[in-house]
């Protein structure tokens, strides 16, 4: 019972959201580019540069938001690229993403080199992070106003969008648009959406939220870069999508579910488990769910594969992307 | 034929554009590209020791890209190897140093232990990937970060070398690969590795087997209607990309390190991925690719001696030339109105 007192509290609580608004962010950039059919491994990387040039530009101008905007022009550059290869070109998905992933790990240990004439983690140089927002009249609310103050703006602005995507994906046109290009390219091509320009559109706004996560993780959940500090989590958001379908609501569960692991297994590493275990946990975690949840589903990839095989035996359409690279992005 | 050339002629094309622009970040981190050049070259086949080491650093490169191969021909992505090579090397390390046995057979059961690990380290991926399309290039990559941190947490905490740093006790000579010649480490693990490449690419084209599995690749519906379990089959080729996953890490724990440490092989699973990607699927054309990443890995040994540069500006090159390529393939395939599109392991 003591072990238990000392596992779940509310600083558990406390650290849970801490940990959640990264993955919370990026995931969500995710959902624009799984909305509209496109299966973005290339999360990581935006991710990194993101957190990599938000520290650049911190040390450089000496304000973090100058940083913040940085490491979202660095993150919105990569998405170009990734946007350009796979919408423009045709070219595969995957590979373009890897690719940017590879290159971002790349890029930013060889700059940090050149820079700063060392390697694996920047720090000091003057560099500030984001501040913490401490709530007015919450010192009345308790435990709760404890959990509800204190943290760094972004971790607030995670939790602020998932209602602000539920609506913009069913109140506004651009997010009914972006929904139609990825269920029925057809329809959307139909109605006279361009779908490339959608596609654009969903690849930028997810480097604008990748960045942010990168940002987040350089300037809000610690105050430093590391050589590959995204660490997963641009795989694992992806993982999140492919169950989530892209819905806001069911991202913002599943990151919860994630921050809670890792919030506990840090946890578990006080009470004297191995740090290489603990730091498994959520990789499992992730894959246990994807695994899980791909069972649970199975109906419903039966009938879109026999859907996918009607449609593609009935018309053929150029518009319609190849049906492998469809199904596998919506298992 | 003038297809074949036309497509080696656009690759390289992509390549020298990669090479450009790779010119244009070493530039931006203050250093001369010529001088760069010169160290890879130098550092990559500078002495008959130096080509050795570039060969060194291409057979676990080799193995793993043609453990990519066999998936990306039928269109699946095992981006998994290096977490494959990982548990592969230790559980032949394992084999290595606890059992002492007659030398051949120790060899045989240590590398029998290599291709088994890399086997059941894909096998939950794979059966999910068969049985309900779960996504494996997202399963095999989030299984990379959990097959390095047990690897690592099984040599800290129970096999770590009394005395030593995070790494297990030697194996046995027993267990040994062979080496090849007296000046280097380089051992039998490149003979493996071009045999490798032959069988899987006579597989692939002259088995009917093989050219089922191709097939599927190219196109699964057709594939399904001409009769393949396309269920049974996408199990078995991962675990048989597993399986040569899993060896190439036996090679380098057997032929190389001769040990089990943290940080075991960095990237080298990567890297074949890469290899392959830029071979188009093809065995043969994987054993270039693979020397030419060797080359460049071993070559980037010196270039942290000697320029200001680091060793990653490599890493830089090879994705941009990633990036070239598979945009120049779809530019040519639109140009001459293929119906390609459905094969997913083409760019």
């Amino acid at each position: 019972m003591e072990v238990l007192e000392r596992l779940l509290n509310v600083t558990l609580v406390i650290a849970t959201i801490r940990t959640t608004a990264p993955i919370l962010l990026v995931a969500l950039g995710g959902s624009f580019t799984t909305k509209a059919g496109i299966f973005n491994i290339g999360l990581e990387g935006q991710m990194l540069v993101g957190a990599f040039f938000a520290v650049i530009g911190t040390i450089a101008t000496g304000s973090p938001w100058l940083g913040v905007l940085c490491g979202i022009a660095a993150a919105l550059t990569l998405a170009l690229i990734f946007a350009l290869l796979v919408v423009s070109f045709k070219a595969n998905e995957v590979v373009v993403g890897l690719a940017l992933n590879i290159l971002a790990g790349g890029l930013t240990v060889s700059l940090m080199k050149a820079i700063f004439g060392t390697r694996g983690s920047i720090f000091g140089h003057g560099l500030v992070g984001l501040p913490a927002l401490k709530l007015p009249n919450v010192k009345d609310l308790g435990w709760f106003g404890q959990m509800i103050s204190g943290y760094t703006p972004l971790v607030y602005a995670a939790f602020i969008l998932v209602p602000v995507l539920i609506l913009f994906y069913n109140r506004t046109r651009l997010g009914l648009y972006i929904r139609v290009v990825g269920e029925k390219p057809e329809a959307a091509e139909a109605l006279g959406i361009s779908i490339t320009r959608i596609r654009y559109v969903s690849s930028l706004l997810c480097g604008l939220l990748a960045g942010l996560a990168g940002a987040h993780l350089a300037l809000g959940y610690t105050t430093m870069f590391t050589e590959n500090m995204s660490s997963g989590r641009g795989f694992m958001a992806v993982a999140i999508l492919i169950f989530s379908n892209g819905d806001p609501l069911k991202i913002l569960l599943g990151c919860l579910l994630f921050g809670f692991s890792d919030a506990l297994s840090l946890r578990l590493q006080t009470l004297g488990i191995s740090s290489y275990l603990v730091l498994a946990v959520p990789y499992l975690v992730a894959l246990i769910a994807l695994f899980a949840l791909s069972y649970r589903s199975r109906p419903r990839v039966i009938q879109e594969t026999l859907a996918s095989m009607g449609r593609a035996l009935s018309v053929k359409s150029n518009t319609v992307k190849p049906a492998a690279a469809t199904d596998a992005s919506k298992p | 034929m003038s297809d074949r050339f036309d497509s080696f002629f656009g690759q390289a094309l992509a390549i020298l554009f990669a090479l450009g622009l790779g010119a244009l970040v070493i530039l931006t981190v203050d250093e001369s590209p010529m001088r760069v050049l010169v160290t890879l070259l130098n550092g990559a086949f500078g002495s008959p020791e130096r080509i050795a080491g570039t060969l060194l650093q291409t057979t676990p490169i080799l193995i793993c890209g043609i453990a990519a191969c066999i998936s990306f021909r039928a269109g699946l992505f095992n981006i998994g190897i290096e977490g494959q090579l990982f548990m592969g090397g230790f559980w032949a390390t394992w084999v290595g140093f606890s059992f002492n046995l007659p030398p051949a057979l120790h060899l045989l059961l240590a590398m029998a232990a290599a291709v088994f690990a890399g086997m059941a380290w894909i096998a939950i991926p794979a059966f999910f990937r068969a049985r309900y399309k779960t996504n494996e290039v997202v399963s095999t990559i989030l299984a990379n970060y959990v097959a390095i941190l047990i690897t690592s947490y099984l040599t800290i905490n129970w096999f770590k070398r009394s005395g030593g740093q995070s790494e297990t006790p030697p194996i046995f000579e027993s267990a040994y690969l062979p080496e090849l010649f007296s000046f280097s480490r380089l051992n039998w693990g490149l003979i493996i590795g071009l045999a490798l490449a032959l069988a899987v690419h006579f597989f692939f084209t002259r088995t009917s087997r093989g050219y089922a599995i191709s097939e599927m690749g190219a196109n699964p519906k057709f594939a399904e209607y001409g009769g393949i379990d396309i269920k049974k089959q996408t199990f078995l080729v991962l675990i048989a990309s597993g399986a040569v996953g899993g060896m190439a890490g036996g090679v380098e724990a057997l032929g190389v390190h001769h040990r089990f440490m943290e940080g075991f092989a960095p990237g080298f699973g990567f890297d074949g991925v890469i290899a392959a990607l830029l071979a188009n699927g093809n065995p043969i054309g994987t054993i270039f690719t693979a020397l030419f990443f060797g080359a460049l890995r071993s070559g980037s040994l010196l270039l942290e001696v000697d320029t200001t540069a680091s060793r990653e500006i490599i890493t830089v090159i090879q994705a941009l030339i990633i990036l070239a390529v598979s945009a120049q393939i779809t530019i040519r395939r639109k140009a001459s109105d293929s119906t390609a599109g459905e094969r997913r392991w083409k760019f």
